[in-house]
């Protein structure tokens, strides 16, 4: 029996697990193949919705699922925290002391939230990024009287990048809304010398800003923030006062995967762009933030490099090679206010051009927060 | 190609060395950053970069940051920065 295993049952793990299963589903049924998912706690978040709760766009309850209820009923699901790959033994050590053999490893254990690297972020700062924290900035722009703004991301790479900047726009439009918007300021820092990595995007961006009187701050990488003085100093040597601050905390990759010898500085994988195999592996593939792959960490990333994936491992199931290759697909919707977007859409060979935002492709986002849990993670389309 | 005054080559104190070719822009700058950040005033950093991005992102934010560019220098299918930390 060939025994697949994947790390983690987040949008990547849970869509690849379930489209690895459908491409072998007799081998599966026949017992010949056996697919297991490792997962923290058997939560699964849509993770997009959480800046959909900030604004009351969505409920908290619609932003997460059992995962044992988004896998298909022949994946087995292990609730464990994985504490070290020995690659060498294909083994997976998780806590609580069970190994799990694999044949092929898929690690999709994206990325991990690291505030403490900032001195006053946890104190100081909001943030979306999870839900509690979410729900807490929503609770607090629900009683926001006005005041001085900051939205600050700590570093790059961070999953989902384009939120810094809906969330921006959509404070933009939420605080217009609530009659408060004159008696605000809105400052947007940036690591970068731009407001957006990918260049045929940044400009697009910029001017948004600039027409809804967002002040931008660039390069801007946070060295400090002080509490009790409401102010965030750069490395450049900039300091901003706030009265709310909005913060995207420093990412890394899990922990295990540098005890493992897999991870870089950052504990991401290095990873073959193309073919999505950890370099210098056998039998091991990433997907989604787990990869050092230096494209958008986001979840159609992920989305995408599953269909590549599950190519791959029920290519090498049935003897086969690595011969599907992933050509870099992103698409991200951009929310540019409370009812209206535009995308990015790109690849490796061809540059995005957001077209001009528009209420019907923010109806389009608003359909895909709903059809998330069949269409991607149930991976039934 | 090459700007700024100062040695490209033959360094007279250690160098902390950034090979990031290979790696698309802003990871050049950002692995940068982090070195600033690590190291201390007085430093010398040397990147590596083969993406072109870096031409126009690294010269700028070492001009907002205040650090030195000593040399910039194209070389076989990549640049090499030579950086001095000083604040």
């Amino acid at each position: 029996m060939k025994r697949v295993v994947v790390l983690g049952g987040g949008i990547g793990g849970t869509t690849v697990a379930n489209r690895i299963r459908r491409l072998l589903a007799n081998e599966v049924a026949g017992g010949q193949v056996q697919i297991q998912v490792v997962d923290r706690d058997g939560i699964h978040a849509y993770q997009p919705g959480f800046l959909m709760v900030v604004f009351d766009k969505m409920r908290p309850e619609e932003t997460k699922q059992a995962e044992s209820h988004l896998l298909h009923r022949s994946i087995e699901l292990v609730k464990a925290e994985v504490e070290k790959v020995d690659t060498a033994a294909k083994k997976v050590l998780v806590k609580g002391g069970r190994e799990i053999s694999y044949d092929l490893l898929v690690i999709a254990s994206g990325s991990v939230l690291h505030p403490e690297l900032v001195p006053g972020f946890s104190e100081a700062a909001h943030t979306f990024y999870d839900l509690a924290n979410a729900e807490k900035l929503r609770d607090t722009l629900r009683t926001f009287s006005g005041g001085r703004i900051v939205v600050n991301v700590a570093g790059l790479p961070y999953k989902c990048p384009v939120a810094p900047l809906e969330v921006s726009f959509m404070l933009d439009d939420f605080l217009r809304s609530r009659g408060v918007r004159d008696k605000s300021e809105i400052h947007y820092t940036y690591p970068i010398p731009k407001v957006f990595g990918i260049d045929t995007v940044a400009p697009v961006m910029q001017k948004l800003m600039v027409d809804r009187g967002i002040s931008i701050h660039v390069p801007f990488n946070v060295q400090t923030i002080d509490p009790a003085k409401k102010t965030m100093t750069s490395l450049e040597g900039e300091t901003l006062p706030f009265d709310l601050l909005i913060g995207i905390p420093p990412h890394r990759g899990a922990d295990f995967l540098k005890d493992s010898g897999l991870g870089d500085k950052g504990n991401w994988v290095p990873t073959d762009r193309y073919a999505l195999t950890a370099d210098g592996k056998e039998g091991i593939f990433v997907l989604g933030d787990a990869t050092n792959i230096p494209i958008s960490k986001a979840g159609s990333t992920a989305d995408y490099e599953a269909e590549v994936v599950a190519q791959n491992v029920a290519s090498v199931v049935r003897g086969g090679g690595v011969t599907a290759r992933y050509e870099g697909r992103v698409y991200c919707w951009i929310m540019t206010g409370l009812t209206q977007a535009t995308y990015i859409k790109f690849d490796y060979l061809h540059p995005p051009h957001p077209p001009t935002p528009s209420f019907a492709h923010y109806w389009n986002k608003t359909i895909y927060n709903r059809a998330y849990w069949d269409m991607t993670a149930r991976a039934m389309f | 190609m090459s700007v700024g005054a100062g040695p490209a080559t033959a360094p007279a104190t250690a160098r902390r060395v950034i090979d990031a070719r290979g790696s698309w822009c802003p990871g050049p700058l950002m692995e940068l950053i982090a070195a600033i950040r690590e190291e201390d005033v007085g430093t010398e950093i040397e990147l590596l970069s083969s993406d072109e991005g870096s031409r126009k992102d690294v010269p700028l934010w070492l001009e907002k940051a205040g650090q030195r560019l000593l040399a910039m220098t194209s070389e076989g299918g990549f640049d090499r920065y030579v950086i001095q930390k000083v604040r």
